[in-house]
């Protein structure tokens, strides 16, 4: 996908969120907060396709991991993040419906496990390692 | 993942160090959140809970402040001015927000009148100032 269609993906997705999460908070609507949720599950089923199939493509025979594109480890991380932030998502909307008695600190947990490995990356880049000449 | 950390830079107009800013200080929120709404602690009033968010806005101004300075002495008048408007104006809208946000959560009999959609419309506003701007990136 091309920089223009993830922008206007993560506009049109975050637009629709945004306006449904308003709707219900100010009452106008009494949907489930799994529908409120639609637009997220969409953006990451899409995001989780995207990493499955490019993790797949390197397993294609003469492959050359030499093309530029981030490594498997990389994109492993991604997939898991996606996960996490997903595993968040699918336990609040379980905690606002009532369908199960949970703390907040525990539905908290894969968002935090999210936070902190992206702050880990973010800091990578931010101080890169010292390689020896 | 949906982009990569330099098209998030040229993006949102923030440096990696003020993301990593901005992040840490959502984690500690969400800590504090997730603290106050479980211990039912009386003490952690709202205001209390919302100051790393406020904290990582003040700290996130100096650092603009401090590169538009520089940029400007290094003869980027251009550069520098712009970069100051955008940076004071997604934070300006991002402190609006919070504020907001935090006076209906801590006076909730008082900021009745204070509906959802009201809170987040900085957030609306900075939706489309991130469309054109990616616009302008692209």
């Amino acid at each position: 996908m091309s920089l223009a269609q993830r922008v206007l993906l993560s506009y049109v997705f975050t637009l629709i969120f945004l306006i449904m999460v308003v709707l219900k908070l100010d009452g106008k609507v009494q949907w489930n907060w799994f529908l409120i949720f639609l637009p997220v599950w969409i953006v990451d089923a899409i995001l989780i396709l995207m990493l499955v199939i490019k993790m797949a493509g390197r397993c294609k025979p003469g492959y050359d991991p030499r093309n530029g594109s981030p490594d498997l480890r990389l994109r492993s991380w991604y997939l898991t993040a996606t996960l996490l932030g997903l595993g968040f998502c699918l336990t609040l909307c379980a905690k606002l419906e009532k369908l199960a008695e949970l703390k907040l600190s525990i539905v908290c947990i894969p968002l935090w496990a999210m936070m902190v490995g992206a702050l880990l990356e973010l800091g990578m880049n931010i101080f890169p390692e010292r390689r020896e000449v | 993942m949906l982009f990569s950390l330099r098209e998030l830079v040229q993006w949102l107009g923030f440096a990696t160090f003020e993301l990593f800013l901005h992040l840490l200080a959502l984690l500690v929120f969400t800590m504090l959140v997730a603290l106050r709404a479980d211990m039912l602690t009386p003490a952690l009033s709202w205001w209390l809970v919302f100051v790393p968010l406020f904290a990582a806005d003040g700290l996130s101004t100096y650092f603009t402040a401090i590169v538009s300075i520089r940029l400007y002495q290094e003869n980027e008048k251009r550069l520098a001015v712009l970069r100051l408007l955008w940076v004071l104006t997604v934070l300006s809208l991002k402190l609006v927000c919070e504020v907001l946000l935090c006076q209906k959560l801590a006076e909730q009999e008082q900021a009745r009148d204070l509906w959802y959609g009201l809170i987040l419309s900085p957030l609306f506003i900075l939706l489309q100032l991130l469309m054109i701007r990616a616009c302008r990136v692209n």
